[in-house]
Parts: structure tokens; C-alpha cells; sequence
């Protein structure tokens, strides 16, 4: 048995580093200090749906093959492409990574990464004006006002504000964890005499729920941190909240813009913006204005709803107009733990972050056109290969039904939504449990992911597939020049 | 074993003293050796110019903040595409080229050595990961900590050799090369917004000065016996009237003991050079520097000179990205590193009918023509942030031509025209003189033993161009010149050839430099001092080293410190 | 002149900057065949896609029969004379174009007439989303000249325009219309979109139809009984004037009809 510390967790873009595993005949037995996300991978995945043995399709169904043998037929699928997409790569390491840009710039095709379907309009709003941010030891160090917009890291983050924002000691600022507790425990109070108030008058039908945002409460007025969740509804995140707005669905765009204004001293023509009363509007401009470094958190409810790139941009604007007053940073809250680095070496390497076209020879990039959704909507692919992702589940249904009209190889630890349409499938390794590799953080810092465990036998690692199918591309179109040059002689 | 040997070229080696004879350069396994065999390739140079390869000791090419850099212009890339060939990579320009790109066109120019004068000690795996993917040249690295809490709190406690030992421990496990200040305690300040605005300000919650933190760290440099002294940029970098600061910074430097190896080297030097108080009245203070630094041997510095093109600024002054964005209203970005740094990123198009630009402009040249003493002052454009490396060449024609100067200077703004001291200036520096600016003061000034020089032991690492000197006048053929310049007809990487005439023909991965700094108690990695780590920073402390996975190709330099 | 029409159906993406007014000009059909395209990742000559004959007609320069929606970057840059498409036409249409005229009798797919500097684009059909707004990270919006869609436009179309004049027929505009513009006219004969003119700074907007909805930091100036939308054509009012987007203290004008658009009477209190 053997106990293993500051192991680098490989779920989400909070990439927690501080994870204690017991490791017993090779299987973790235990985790410490990890959420219940990480805890349930450490321990569950091994699971059912574990992939043993490459697969080919024979006959309509999935059997073994031999390693050469996938490599091979997957090697000529995507030499032969005359568009191929290669799309996942957000969990995977950085070493695998680099290994998919030069693949890709072989084949002349497109690679892509979950950003499509996430934080993509981040990056896009990013590319407009740029972005005033900073890592994530400076919001735990001097933040004493962070605000959730469009994102609820009680269920998707869960460490967030105990590693990072609220509940956390920081040098110049302290946690909110016991005004936190207290605070439960008064809502807690309340809660009972409300269902004893009820039992009483003998209703059986809780109260709807009108959707009036109340003014801004006295303990947004307290020192120490602050927290603001603007959301569409009252998830867990805004239980937690100093203060909670809610904001009409769709018109975080409005209520942004008119917070600029604001913010820049001047005035609206409107009493009400996105539902939210104009007067209150003046109080959060008025807060934003007066702390002394304050942090906004973003998650899908502004790149996934009307506006997308658009809402970041809006977002960066306000805090660009706020460091005019005082000190303002923002983040997106990224998903897989390593879709950052995707577009990181996706960058460095070819200059552009995702949906990299390289068909005519050099990198290309223009979301719409270069993204691999929307390549799949049009028809206008011919090959894909699927790493550490799940298209098949989470794509819509045209574009996986596109993409299956065509080769598709697989390269994933499970057997999931996509591997099961797959014509080819690689069973690989887990990165940050059976294999090390480098992971970048929400915030950009790159961390490095541990092996803790043997990968079942010859399961292979991400960048080990990748190097011997590009190899093989390679010698497959050496060869096929070779031959184009006698044909002409 | 291979051995190749470059026949009859004229040679110029100013660490050696050879200017411009013909001789014959041999190399073998990599080295420059006196002497090959029969069975040698030959490279004849007759008629050509071979100089040591050349380096660069301030260009940002790698790393978080490059790479974002990178993220947000797409428009900038889009102008400037390099196609895949059987030799090479694909990539992207313009003024942030990608990795491979990077390398390629180095080499083109007839470099082989490079440093990355900015890294976050946070980020110090991301900055490596980015020189691994850039080929053909040997790199190093140079961390930021001028601003990192353990070095103001130890400078504040007056403890220089506990400083020294942390140091010491920074540089090995960031894998890096030399200590990097930048606007001290400014980047500190500016966690909250703020900035320090003389070199006698207090850091905000740390009671410290910036004087008191470049000459501290100047004594710790000489404490832990560095090849490089410190490498700064000043204070009020960028403000118009900051020269004083500089040269109170200068003065403030006198006051470490001097030993004959300069104790610092002041960064884009053109960008803290400024006169005038306002941007209405700016002007060049170049005469006011170059006057001081004609008196005085204790600094070394670089150029920064700009280009006329449009750019992106990239560095560790976060308050003065956001001055830049304040002025033009450019996207702008902001990324502070806790515990550590600050940074700022803004595209800026330089223009010749800009007053203040063009004088910037003449700034840079002024002070390389004023500075008597080549091996004081070095080239450079502090890529990309006064412009693209990749325009060297240009720089080259200015320095040795009065007529490449003034043909630039008669299309610039009227009113820059008529300031600019260059109309009075006549020196043109010769091709010796260059090969110091662009690699022999480099080489010295890093300490790099075997790199800059053509001698016996040093690395086989050559720049051959397309110039004859006896019957080309390169201050009247500049044009010529520029050209041979950008198009190296051999750059020679370990003693092989990787350009012929301008085009990548062979591979080399280079090598990755960096300090193993001996301290005779090494730095306390103790509970206390990890818990400490706990409490400053967001990971654990087992990650944050740069372990050697992160380096492809290995080559550490032991240091011995004397404390 | 020359008539070109795609010999089967392309299923990848075709791109084609040789189709071009300024690339055939002085060339035999012998010459232009040759012309290099790429069909996906593969390298083709024109004549591989393309059947190519003579009309012996002056004008136009290029006639394309038939669908061209998967053919990219046609016209791009181009100075002078007519390319006319019976058919609809793929991305990146006429982009950054100095002069001429391009008529598609069908509809243009994205980023048709990005950043075009002079010149005149006809699409009778719909215009995709990005119709003459900059590529990505850049402000060099559409400085002048003249794009007409019969049909309906989509999102994020005269973003960053500078001057010129768009006039859009259809019955939907997509969103962010006008976005940042500067300087130069857009006008929505029917209905507009949500977010219409956010961060102008400058220029005018006309919705002769139902504006949807009007951002908040725009703010009431007059009403006006008619509005010049260029040199030929006025709008016929009576309009609301609003001035914005005062988030970029912006001086724009959004002129909307005040007949088609009673939601927005609230407004008349604060003249």
C-alpha cells in the first residue's frame, strides 16, 4: 500500500492539485481532499466499459485487432482524407496534444477541441478586446468582491471558492467559510418556522416563485469578500450568494451594457434592464466601482446563449471600463481539464487556439467556417478521428449522423457514445492516473499530472497512438509520391 | 565525426580580436577545433563575411504570456502564413510568430543562440514546453523575480544571503538563466491597481523601494556568481521625462561593489530614454544617457529599437500595458501571476508620421551611435514589443549607413525630423562593430563561455553572408547589405549547416540552457518553508518545479555561488 | 466574358481566389484553366471544376451558372469589372474588394463582402452572418461602396463599418447589426433584430420596419420626419432618432419608424 500526495486531479479546469490517493495492488482505494467528481473518477474509472484491445469494424460489428493492424487502417483513412477532422484532445495531456498538431498538418485537415461546444465564444470575445485577467492565487490573495455569472461552481467546479474565492485565506483577505456557516444556519432557521407556518395554515402547495430581484441586501455593506451569482435562476451557487440577481433569460448582453454605462457615470433612459430594476442596477454598479479588487467568473449561461461571443466581449468591456476605477479581472470557468492546454499548444504551434484548418498547406482559423460543427452540418468532411472527447453524445444529432457517413476512429479509455459508432477504436491509457503528462489550469498554469497506477496491458498512452498512426501517415504518403512519380515518368 | 572546414572567408571574431582577415574556420563534432583532415566538407567562403552565430540576449519567444499573445490576434496571422515543406513545419507571423516559425527565420538571419527575457516562475513548464517546439537554436530563459514576495521580504529583513539561497533555488527549479526585474515593485503595486513612480517609492504592504530591490538583488547576483548581472527594465518605462529615472537607477547601481564584470544590464534601452514632460513635448534624452554611459562601465545594455509596423507590446509592466491601452483604446490584456509578477499585452502600430513614434524612432539609434564602446551597447527590438525580429536587417542598414538613416528619417513626422540628432550624426558602425552588437557583447555580457566567438573550444555554431567587404561599401549598398543580412547564404548549428542561401535545409532541436546554482547550504525546503508555499501560492509545492521532463535537449551550466 | 460552371457537385470545401476579374484579365481560357484551386486538401486546377468557355459578351467579366456554395473566396480583392452568379455562392464573397460590381442571383453564404473598401455587391437571395464585417480580432470594417440584399441578412453583419452604404430588403436582420460602427448607413427596409447598433460610436442606422428591441444605452434625441440614405434616396419617416451606444459615449443615430414601432413610444416622455 502506498500513499501518494499532491496528486494533480484530472477532471476539471480547477485542476486541484492537492489530491492524497492510497494505492493498493495497483488500484486507488482512497481519496482525500478531492470532490465528490474526483473521487467518483479516482475510484470508478475502471468501470465496465473499459476498452482492452483495439476494435475494427467487420461486418457491422466492433472485433479485436492488432495494434498494427488499427494503426494501419486508420493511418490510410486519414492519409487518403480529403478533409479530415480531428476533434477532442480537452483530456489528454499536452505532450499528446502536440503530437495531434502535427498529425493533423499531415493529413490536411482540421483540428478542433471542445471549445467548439464551451468556452470557444470565450476565446472569440478574447480575440475582439482582449482580456484583463490573472491566476488564481491573486483572487485568493486580494479579491474581496467575486461575482458567478452564468455559471454554478457548486455542481460543475465544486472546490472553486473553498481553493480560490470565498472561502479561502489569502494574504490581504480572509475566508468568508464561518459568516458562510452562520448565515445556513439562520436560513436554516428561517426554512423550519416557514414549513411550520405552512403546516399550519394547511396549504400543501408551496408559493410560486416570482421572479422580482430584491434591492441589494445590508450584507453586501460588510468588510472582507463579497459574493455576487448573477444567474437565470437560484442554483445552489446563489444560495451561497451576498446577493443574487436574476437576470432574464437571453439578456445578460443588455444588462452588461447598461451596467457600463453606469459604471461610466451615465445615465439610462429605462426603469427596468434584463428584469432587473434600474435603481438596484445603480447599487451594483456602485459596488463594483467601490471594492478594491473585484472578479467575475463565467461560465455557459453567457457563451451558450444568444449573443455567445458577444456576452464575453461585454463581460471584458465592463471590467476593462472598471480598471478606470479599480482593480477588475475576469476568467471563464473552463470544463475539461485540459482544454486549455488544447488551445494553448494549438497556439503555440500553429498560432491559432481551435478549429485549425490546415488543407491548403499553412493554419487557417475562422470559427464558423474552420470548426468541425460546423464542417459536420455542411457535409463537408470525409474522415474524423474522436480523442479524449464525446461527440456522440453530446453533438447535435445531424453532426453526429455526418460524421458517422464517414470513417470514424476512436481513441479513448471507455467504450462511449462515440466509440460505439466507431469503425476503428483505440483503447488508451488515462491520463493524470495510468499515464503523466502536463495539464493547464483555468487560469493558464500548467500543473503536472501524475501516473498512480499501470495502465491494464497493452493499453497504450494518448501521445504513444498518435506517434505510431502519424508515423505510419507519414510512410503511406512518402510512398504514395513515390509511385506518383513513376506513374509520370 | 564530422568535420567541416570554411575556406578562406573574412573573419570577424572580436572576442578574439580578428577583424575581418582571411582565415580558414574548422570545426569537428560539433566544436571549432584548429585543424581537420583532408576528409573535411568544405564551405568555401571566399568573398563572404563568417561571423560567430548570432545572439540575441532579450527577445520574447516563449511562455504564457507570448502565447496569449499569440491567442488574440488572429487578424495579425493572417498576413503573414508559412507553409508546410518536407523540411519544415507549418506557422503563422507576424509580429508573434509561432514556435517553428520562430526558429526558421532566426536561422535565416544566421542566429543560433536566443534568450526569453520574461518568464512567470508559475509558469515556468509552459515557457519550456514552447522552447522545445522552437528548432535550430540553443535557448535560455530568464524568471521574473524582481517583484516575487520572498525576495522583497528577505531584501526588507536586509538578509542577503537567506535571499541568495532563494534565489538560487528559483533558478534551478525554474530552470532558468538570470534574474529579471521589471518595473521593481511596480508589478506588486499593481496587484492593486497601483504603481511606484521613483525608484524611492514604498511598495505598497511591503515597505521596500525599488532602489532597495535592484541593488539588493545586484549583491545577491554577485553573492551567487551569475554568468549575466541582472537584467532590468526600469521604472517608468514608457512615460515621457523617465530618463532621470534611469539615470538615478544608474547612479543607484554604483553602489554595488564593482569588480570589473558589469553589475546589471539595463533592457530596451530606448524605451527609458525618454525627455520632455508630456507627449506634447517629448523628446529624446539619448545625449543626457549616452553621456553617462560614456563615463561609466558598471552597466551593460540593449537597444529596443523601434520599427515602423505594426506590432504587439508584450511585458511584465502590467501599469504601463494598461497606460498603452488608456492611450489607443486597443484590446488589451492583463495577466498578474500571484506571489510573483504582473504582465500586460496591447497590438501597437508604430508610424512615421507619429510625432512621439518617430522619435522613439531616432531614440534608439541615436543612443547606439552615441554610446562610444560597442560592447556596451547591444541590438536588439526587445521582440516583439518595438517590432518584429525579423527586422534586423533593417537595424543592421541604420547603424552602418548615414543614407539608410536618412532616407528613413525624411518620410518621418516634420516635427520629429527636427529634433532628431541623427542629421548630426555621421558615425557609421563598422561590420566588426556589428558583430559585437550582434553577438561577441551579447555572448560576454551572458557569460556564455563557448557561444559568440569563432576559438578554439567554442561551438561550432557560424553565420556566413553574402558580403564581401573589400568591394562592398555597406554604408553606401545598404540595400545589399540588408538583404545578405536577412538571408544568410550558411548558418551552421553544432558543425552542421541548417540554412543555405536564406532556406532551412537541415534539422537541430538545440539546446535548452539553464543554472545549477551551488550555494554551500543549499536553500531550506523545510515544513515551514513548504507550508509558506502553501499559503503564497495555489499549487502544491511538489509541482512547481520544472522537472527535467519539460527539456528536450539538456544543457545545464553548474554555478558555484559564494555563499 | 468568360462562363464557368462547376462540372458536378462539391462536397468539400473549394477554394478558388483565381476567380477572379483582375486574375483573368489578359489571360487566354488556356491559361486560365490552369489556374491552381484547392478542392479540400487537394490541389486542382480550375479547369478540374470547372467547364470554361467564352461568351464573346463585353460584360460581365465572369458569369458562374449554377450552385457555387461550397466555392470560397471568390472575387476576393478584385479592382474592377462584373462577376455575375446564377446560383448561390459560398464564403468569403468579394471580400476586401477595391472596385467592381458582384451580382449573385441566389443567395451568398457567409462573409460575403467583408471589409470591402469600393465596389458594389447585389445578393438577390439571403446574406449569411458577417455580411461586410472584418475577420476575427480585426476592427477594418467595410469603408465604402455599396452591398444590397434582396432577402434577409444574418447576425453580426456592418460590424466596425466606416463608410459606405448596406441596404437590406429582407424580413430578418440577425443580431448585433451595426455592431461598433463608426461611420457610413445601414438600411433595414422591414424588420431588425435585438441588439441593433451596440458600441456604435458613429453613422446611422434606418429601420423602416419593427426594430425588435432597442438596446438600453441608447437614449431618445427627436423625432424626424425623414432621413437621407444617400446621395439618392431618402426614408420616409416619421422616426424616432435615438442617439448611442452611450457605453462607447457613441454619437451613432438608430433612426426607427414610429409607426411600425409603438413599443417604443415609451421613450417620447424624455423629449
Amino acid at each position: 500500500m502506498s500513499i501518494i500526495k499532491s496528486v494533480t486531479c484530472p477532471i476539471c479546469g480547477c485542476l486541484c492539485d492537492d489530491i492524497e490517493l492510497t494505492v493498493e495492488k495497483n488500484e486507488v482505494v482512497k481519496v482525500r481532499n478531492g470532490c465528490a467528481i474526483c473521487e467518483s473518477k479516482f475510484i470508478g474509472y475502471k468501470g465496465h466499459h473499459r476498452v482492452k484491445t483495439p476494435l475494427m469494424r467487420k461486418d457491422g460489428k466492433l472485433v479485436s485487432v492488432s495494434m498494427d493492424e488499427a494503426v494501419h487502417a486508420a493511418a490510410e483513412i486519414l492519409a487518403n482524407a480529403n478533409y479530415p477532422i480531428l476533434y477532442g484532445w480537452s483530456s489528454t495531456s499536452s505532450e499528446a496534444q502536440r503530437v495531434g498538431v502535427e498529425l493533423t498538418e499531415e493529413v490536411g485537415g482540421i483540428m478542433d477541441n471542445t471549445a467548439v461546444v464551451c468556452h470557444g465564444p470565450s476565446i472569440l470575445g478574447v480575440q475582439e478586446v482582449g482580456i484583463p485577467t490573472c491566476t488564481l492565487g491573486q483572487i485568493r490573495h486580494r479579491a474581496d468582491l467575486i461575482i458567478y455569472w452564468g455559471c454554478d461552481p457548486w455542481s460543475a467546479h465544486p472546490r472553486h471558492l473553498e481553493r480560490y474565492t470565498s472561502f479561502t485565506e489569502g494574504r490581504f483577505e480572509n475566508s468568508e467559510w464561518k459568516a458562510f456557516m452562520q448565515k445556513l444556519k439562520a436560513q436554516a432557521g428561517q426554512k423550519k418556522l416557514e414549513s411550520a407556518a405552512r403546516i399550519e395554515i394547511g396549504s400543501t402547495h408551496p408559493k410560486p416563485q416570482t421572479c422580482t430581484v430584491p434591492g441589494m441586501p445590508q450584507s453586501m455593506n460588510k468588510s472582507g469578500r463579497k459574493l455576487i451569482v448573477v444567474d437565470v435562476r437560484k442554483t445552489m451557487s446563489a444560495e451561497m450568494a451576498d446577493y443574487f440577481i436574476q437576470v432574464q433569460p437571453n439578456k445578460d448582453y443588455e444588462l452588461m451594457q447598461a451596467l457600463r454605462v453606469l459604471v461610466n457615470d451615465g445615465e439610462l433612459d429605462v426603469d427596468n434592464v434584463a428584469g432587473v430594476p434600474v435603481e438596484y442596477l445603480k447599487d451594483v454598479a456602485d459596488a463594483l466601482v467601490n471594492c478594491e479588487f473585484g472578479v467575475i467568473f463565467f461560465g455557459m449561461g453567457l457563451t451558450q446563449t444568444a449573443g455567445k461571443f458577444r456576452n464575453i466581449e461585454v463581460a471584458i468591456q465592463l471590467v476593462r471600463d472598471l480598471n478606470s476605477r479599480t482593480k477588475f479581472t475576469i476568467m471563464p470557468m473552463r470544463g475539461h481539464f485540459n482544454v486549455t492546454g488544447a488551445n494553448v499548444v494549438s497556439a503555440w504551434q500553429s498560432g491559432y487556439p481551435y478549429g485549425v484548418d490546415f488543407s491548403l498547406g499553412y493554419p487557417r482559423y475562422n470559427p464558423g467556417e474552420t470548426t468541425c460543427m460546423d464542417v459536420l452540418l455542411r457535409e463537408e468532411n470525409d474522415a474524423s478521428l474522436v480523442i479524449a472527447s464525446d461527440p456522440g453524445a453530446n453533438f447535435p444529432k445531424k453532426a453526429v449522423e455526418n460524421m458517422i457517413k464517414h470513417p470514424l476512429i476512436v481513441i479513448d479509455p471507455h467504450m462511449n457514445a462515440t466509440s460505439m459508432l466507431a469503425d476503428i477504436v483505440f483503447p488508451s491509457a488515462f491520463v493524470g492516473i495510468e499515464v503523466e503528462g502536463t495539464a493547464y489550469r483555468m487560469d493558464h498554469v500548467p500543473l503536472p499530472l501524475k501516473k498512480v497506477v499501470e495502465p491494464p496491458k497493452g493499453v497504450l498512452s494518448d501521445e504513444e497512438i498518435l506517434t505510431k498512426i502519424l508515423e505510419e501517415v507519414k510512410v503511406i504518403k512518402s510512398s504514395s509520391k513515390k509511385s506518383t512519380k513513376k506513374v509520370e515518368a | 565525426m564530422t568535420e567541416v572546414i570554411i575556406k578562406n572567408g573574412f573573419v570577424y571574431d572580436p572576442i578574439n580580436g580578428v577583424k575581418g582577415e582571411k582565415m580558414d574556420i574548422s570545426l569537428k563534432n560539433g566544436k571549432i577545433v584548429e585543424k581537420v583532415t583532408h576528409n573535411a566538407k568544405v564551405i568555401d567562403a571566399t568573398g563572404l563575411t563568417v561571423m560567430p552565430g548570432g545572439v540575441d540576449i532579450h527577445t520574447h519567444i516563449a511562455g504564457g504570456e507570448v502565447n496569449i499573445g499569440r491567442m488574440i490576434r488572429p487578424e495579425d496571422h493572417v498576413k503573414d502564413t508559412v507553409a508546410k515543406t518536407a523540411m519544415t513545419r507549418s506557422g503563422t507571423g507576424y509580429s508573434i510568430p509561432s514556435t517553428f516559425v520562430t526558429g526558421y527565420r532566426y536561422s535565416q538571419m544566421g542566429y543560433t543562440t536566443v534568450m526569453n527575457p520574461s518568464m512567470a516562475p508559475l509558469e515556468a513548464k509552459h515557457t519550456h514546453e514552447e522552447l522545445n517546439d522552437i528548432p535550430l537554436l540553443d535557448k535560455a530563459t530568464y524568471p521574473l523575480i524582481g517583484d516575487w514576495w520572498f525576495v522583497l521580504e528577505y531584501l526588507r529583513k536586509g538578509d542577503l544571503e537567506e535571499c541568495a539561497r532563494h534565489v538560487a533555488w528559483m533558478m534551478d527549479i525554474t530552470k532558468g538563466y538570470a534574474i529579471k526585474i521589471v518595473n521593481p515593485g511596480g508589478l506588486e503595486s499593481w496587484g492593486f491597481g497601483r504603481n511606484v513612480h521613483s525608484i524611492d517609492d514604498q511598495v505598497p504592504n511591503f515597505c521596500i523601494t525599488p532602489r532597495e530591490i535592484m541593488v539588493g538583488l545586484a549583491k545577491v547576483n554577485e553573492l551567487l556568481n551569475l554568468p549575466h548581472s541582472i537584467h532590468l527594465h526600469t521604472n517608468n518605462l514608457g512615460l515621457p521625462g523617465n530618463y532621470s529615472t534611469t539615470l538615478e537607477t544608474m547612479k543607484a547601481l554604483e553602489k554595488v561593489p564593482y569588480h570589473g564584470k558589469p553589475v546589471a544590464h539595463i533592457t530596451h534601452l530606448q524605451f527609458s530614454s525618454f525627455g520632455g514632460d508630456g507627449w506634447g513635448n517629448f523628446k529624446s534624452a539619448a545625449e543626457e544617457i549616452s553621456n553617462y554611459i560614456n563615463a561609466h562601465n558598471h552597466i551593460t545594455f540593449d537597444m529596443g529599437q523601434i520599427i515602423f509596423t505594426d506590432t504587439t507590446t508584450m511585458t511584465a509592466d502590467g501599469p504601463f500595458e494598461f497606460t498603452l491601452y488608456q492611450l489607443s483604446g486597443h484590446k488589451w490584456v492583463n495577466s498578474d501571476v500571484e506571489t510573483e509578477t504582473s504582465g500586460g499585452i496591447i497590438p501597437f502600430h508604430y508610424k512615421k508620421n507619429n510625432a512621439v513614434n518617430a522619435t522613439q524612432w531616432s531614440i534608439g539609434l541615436e543612443l547606439a551611435l552615441l554610446i562610444k564602446d560597442p560592447w556596451k551597447m547591444m541590438m536588439t527590438t526587445d521582440h516583439p514589443n518595438a517590432g518584429p525580429f525579423f527586422s534586423y536587417p533593417r537595424i543592421l542598414a541604420w547603424l552602418t549607413s548615414k543614407n539608410a538613416r536618412m532616407a528613413t528619417l525624411k518620410n518621418c513626422n516634420k516635427k520629429a525630423q527636427k529634433k532628431s540628432l541623427l542629421p548630426s550624426i555621421d558615425r557609421e558602425i563598422t561590420l566588426y562593430e556589428l558583430a559585437i552588437m550582434t553577438r561577441a557583447a551579447q555572448a560576454k555580457a551572458l557569460g556564455l563561455k563557448h557561444k559568440g566567438h569563432l576559438g578554439v573550444g567554442a561551438d561550432a555554431d557560424v553565420a556566413i553572408f553574402n558580403i564581401n567587404p573589400e568591394t562592398t561599401d555597406i554604408a553606401r549598398k545598404y540595400k545589399t547589405a540588408r538583404k545578405a543580412f536577412k538571408n544568410a547564404a550558411y548558418t551552421i548549428k553544432d558543425g552542421q549547416i541548417v540554412v543555405k542561401d536564406g532556406e532551412v535545409v537541415g534539422h537541430a532541436d538545440g539546446r535548452t540552457m539553464w543554472l545549477n546554482v551551488k550555494t554551500a547550504e543549499p536553500c531550506r525546503i523545510d515544513e515551514e518553508m513548504k507550508s509558506k508555499f502553501k499559503q503564497y501560492w495555489t499549487v502544491d509545492y511538489d509541482n512547481y518545479p520544472v522537472s527535467d521532463h519539460y527539456v528536450k535537449v539538456k544543457d545545464p551550466i553548474t554555478i558555484k555561488a559564494s555563499v | 466574358m468568360i462562363v464557368l460552371s462547376p462540372i458536378r457537385k462539391f462536397t468539400y470545401p473549394v477554394t478558388a481566389e483565381c476567380i477572379n476579374p483582375d486574375v483573368f484579365q489578359d489571360r487566354e481560357i488556356s491559361e486560365i484553366a490552369k489556374l491552381p484551386v484547392f478542392e479540400g486538401n487537394k490541389p486542382k486546377a480550375l479547369s478540374d471544376l470547372f467547364k470554361i468557355e467564352n461568351d464573346n459578351l463585353e460584360t460581365p467579366t465572369i458569369t458562374i451558372n449554377g450552385d457555387v456554395s461550397e466555392v470560397r473566396r471568390i472575387g476576393i480583392g478584385m479592382k474592377n469589372g462584373e462577376i455575375v452568379i446564377n446560383g448561390n455562392v459560398g464564403m468569403h464573397l468579394g471580400e476586401k474588394m477595391a472596385g467592381g460590381k458582384i451580382t449573385v442571383n441566389g443567395n451568398a453564404s457567409q462573409w460575403a463582402g467583408c471589409s470591402i473598401k469600393k465596389g458594389t455587391i447585389e445578393i438577390h437571395g439571403n446574406a449569411g452572418d458577417y455580411l461586410a464585417s472584418p475577420y476575427r480580432g480585426s476592427t477594418d470594417g467595410m469603408k465604402g461602396g455599396k452591398i444590397v440584399v434582396d432577402g434577409d441578412v444574418g447576425a453580426d453583419s456592418g460590424c466596425y463599418l466606416q463608410g459606405g452604404l448596406i441596404k437590406i430588403k429582407g424580413n430578418n436582420t440577425g443580431q448585433f447589426l451595426g455592431f461598433h460602427m463608426s461611420k457610413g448607413t445601414i438600411h433595414v427596409e422591414k424588420n431588425a433584430s435585438t441588439r441593433l447598433g451596440a458600441n456604435m460610436t458613429g453613422g446611422k442606422i434606418i429601420v423602416s420596419g419593427t426594430l425588435e428591441e432597442l438596446m438600453p444605452s441608447f437614449t431618445i434625441d427627436s423625432v424626424k420626419a425623414k432621413v437621407k440614405v444617400d446621395e439618392t434616396e431618402s426614408a420616409a419617416g416619421p422616426f424616432y432618432v435615438f442617439l448611442g451606444d452611450l457605453a462607447e459615449k457613441g454619437t451613432g443615430k438608430i433612426f426607427a419608424s414610429k409607426a411600425n414601432n409603438p413599443h417604443l413610444k415609451t421613450y417620447e416622455k424624455y423629449l
